[in-house]
């Protein structure tokens, strides 16, 4: 991600001309061959593609991506999942890890159970899957989950996973942050108020200045 | 953020933290958010209030308008209040026709305003039988985190205490006067949560509480309207228990309204 | 329009309201003022005051309204009772539907709505007072929304009308001008292009007076674009 401060980014707003000889990236498109900014958001040009990131936005989903995932819906043998995208997503039971017979999905995962997981299909279409069969994903059974705007999830990551890193020795807290802005919190009651404060006051409060100080008065208390 | 899907971990969490009497935003159980009201901003209404609840945000537009009496109650005025949950505060407001989570709130409001006497009716009569004032309470809700019910009732008060009868517009009089506003009838709403009943309730905790119960109370403490809402139930101990809560709690939100006069 | 009035509207090129023929309206504009919403602005144009929001992508309700290649925009526009002197009935009537309609089918044409198919972007205008040149002002208003939102889109919309009062074409009818005047001309434009995404006339205009209204909406719609992006500016931390 980028490391530079907020102040030292140009702010681009949808339609601005890009002057730029990289190729079209994200945030972007294309209009008698000149780039333009589609979203509201700070412009990146380096390794030849331009990309605007947006400042607002629903979640994107990207193969790979770790999220929280909380089911929305369950079929025969399938759940839906809700991940904060513009569309519900599908969890197969295939891809579940779970040996479910036919039309017993609610038994492994009931309508607002969550999932730490991975999107590991996404079509042109705009639908996606996720998968439980990766990595340390799994069923999440205690803690709470925090919603905030994904693209301030970098914000809660912060320089080199610095501000998370903060946040999880202050507090005392388990914490995994899905790309989508749900983010998973586990410990004692009191400590998990802590995190979520911090977390929401990162999401609230992500193009301020010294942040990094605030959260860190926020903590000590 | 939607709020269409509250997590059972989010549900088990809110209920254990309300079971040793916190919140997960910090508060109390029985501690109201912090409140705002802004009064005056509407130049076409004739009394307007904006209130900030938390990020609930409620705005009360007050119009008067001429009309003839009910053939029962020949010397009153009367009152109508009508609820908007504007699509734009929440993505599950669907554009369309009032539905009956908007009527009941707009009636659980209304009763608390009248039922108080908060507007001496009889004020508002012009000429016996014949015409009287009719008050139009329209509550606008802009941003939905939770308890409507309070924050419009508060809004409908402010915005009431904020009005002037335009008799100049109707040619009823040479000058607009002060509507009559007798007293200020608050409104407590409670939820239940777990096994834990905790005070003005946000979004998140509404999607997870069973039971709503809202009591309002006049500036004497005694009540004046109430309702319980949703599928689940209150022992009776939590009732009576919420009622004495609310004649506790409610001074901040009566500070609050004297502070605009 | 009412049409011809004997009214004297403008007196030694100044109006009633003080301002010259080609004069906007005071104009206030604030983005993200709604917690709820993905995307907010509140407007002020002279007296007029707007909320929009906006929510979405998201899966469009009802189904048989889904494009399968593309997202659709669903805006709607309405009037708070309390916001004309009369007191105005609840909900969308055929004004309002019209609005709406016309309004969803110009958002269509900036929105990246191809990005998102079988989506729904809803777009919702709240007038809570109203002197004239509202849906201008709602418009306007949506359209900083949706940029807010973080919408893709190809340019912002804004919106802004040119009239005709006492034979003279005038920028921005105020309450008595509409009522009284000769013509309204609602005008949205896509700035970057200079492509025409609403339009709408009532009353009488001669061809070279329209031609001079379209110049003059024009330019207020481009100085109202320049208020829209300070607005974001000022939202999201602004330009070095």
């Amino acid at each position: 991600m980028s490391e530079e401060s907020s102040s030292e980014r140009k702010l681009v707003l949808p339609g601005d001309l890009m002057e730029t000889k990289s190729k079209p990236g994200r945030g972007i498109f294309r209009k008698d061959g000149r780039i333009h900014a589609s979203v509201v958001g700070h412009s990146s040009d380096k390794s030849g593609y331009i990309n605007v990131n947006g400042i607002k936005g629903r979640y994107n989903p990207k193969t790979g991506d770790k999220i929280v995932a909380v089911c929305a819906e369950t079929g025969p043998s399938i759940w839906r999942m809700d991940i904060g995208a513009s569309f519900n997503s599908t969890l197969h039971h295939s891809e579940s890890g779970w040996k479910v017979p036919f039309g017993d999905t609610a038994r492994f995962l009931s309508i607002g159970d969550a999932v730490w997981a991975e999107i590991f299909m996404v079509d042109a279409a705009g639908s996606h899957q996720i998968s439980l069969k990766k990595d340390d994903c799994r069923k999440l059974y205690s803690g709470t989950i925090v919603k905030i705007n994904p693209t301030n999830v970098p914000r809660v990551i912060g320089k080199q996973g610095s501000m998370i890193t903060t946040i999880r020795e202050k507090t005392q807290t388990r914490i995994q942050i899905g790309q989508n802005g749900y983010i998973w919190i586990d410990g004692k009651g009191d400590d998990i108020s802590l995190a979520q404060k911090a977390v929401e006051m990162i999401n609230e409060e992500a193009t301020s200045k010294g942040l990094t100080k605030k959260i860190e008065k926020l903590l000590e208390k | 953020m939607s709020n269409d899907h509250v997590s059972n971990l989010m549900k088990g969490h809110m209920e254990s933290l309300a079971a040793e009497g916190k919140r997960a935003d910090g508060r109390g159980i029985n501690e109201f958010r912090e409140v705002k009201i802004e009064i005056g901003m509407l130049n076409t209404a004739e009394g307007s209030a904006m209130v900030h609840l938390g990020k609930t945000k409620v705005l009360c537009g007050i119009k008067m308008l001429i009309g003839t009496p009910y053939g029962d109650s020949p010397k009153s005025g009367t009152m109508t209040t009508s609820t908007e949950l504007a699509p734009l505060a929440d993505q599950s407001f669907d554009p369309g026709p009032p539905r009956e989570q908007s009527i009941e709130l707009a009636r659980v409001v209304d009763r608390g305003i009248r039922e108080s006497r908060m507007i001496d009716f009889e004020a508002l009569c012009i000429e016996e039988g014949e015409r009287v004032w009719m008050v139009y309470i329209d509550l606008h809700i802009l941003d939905n985190d939770g308890n409507l019910f309070d924050c419009c009732t508060l809004a409908a008060a402010a915005a009431l205490s904020n009005a002037k009868i335009p008799n100049v517009q109707h040619g009823v009089a040479d000058e607009d006067v002060d509507l009559p506003v007798t007293c200020w009838p608050i409104s407590c709403t409670f939820g239940k949560l777990g096994d834990s009943v905790i005070l003005d309730a946000t979004s998140d905790e509404e999607g997870v509480m069973s039971a709503r119960f809202t009591v309002a109370h006049d500036e004497n403490g005694n009540l004046r309207a109430a309702q319980k809402g949703m599928n689940g139930a209150f022992t009776d101990a939590e009732i009576r228990e919420a009622v004495k809560t609310a004649r506790a709690s409610d001074n901040v939100l009566r500070e609050a309204l004297k502070g605009i006069q | 329009m009412a049409g011809q009035t004997d009214m004297e509207l403008i007196k030694n090129g100044v109006r009633m309201d003080g301002r010259k023929p080609d004069e906007l309206r005071e104009v206030k504009i604030v983005a993200g003022v709604l917690d709820n919403a993905d995307g907010s602005c509140y407007l002020e144009w002279g007296n007029n005051k707007v909320y929009a929001g906006v929510f979405g992508p998201m899966e469009c309700h009802p189904r048989h309204k889904q494009k399968a290649d593309r997202a659709i925009v669903q805006a709607r526009y309405t009037m708070a009772p309390f916001s004309v002197n009369d007191r105005k009935r609840p909900g969308l009537d055929r004004r309002s539907s019209e609005i709406s309609y016309i309004a969803s089918q110009a958002f269509e044409k900036v929105v990246m709505v191809e990005e998102f198919p079988k989506a729904s972007i809803r777009v919702d205008m709240q007038v809570v007072e109203a002197h004239a040149g509202t849906r201008c002002a709602a418009i306007t208003a949506a359209s900083v929304a949706l940029a807010d939102a973080g919408i893709p889109m190809r340019d912002m919309i804004p919106a802004c009308a040119s009239g005709k009062v006492n034979d003279i074409v005038v920028l921005d009818l105020n309450k008595e001008e509409d009522n009284y005047g000769q013509a309204d001309l609602p005008l949205a434009i896509i700035p970057s292009t200079g492509e025409v995404v609403l339009l709408q006339l009532d009353g009488h205009l001669s061809p070279e007076q329209f031609e001079e209204a379209m110049d003059l909406a024009t330019s207020g719609c481009m100085d109202l674009y320049d208020k829209m992006r300070a607005a974001l500016e000022n939202r999201y931390g602004g330009k070095k």
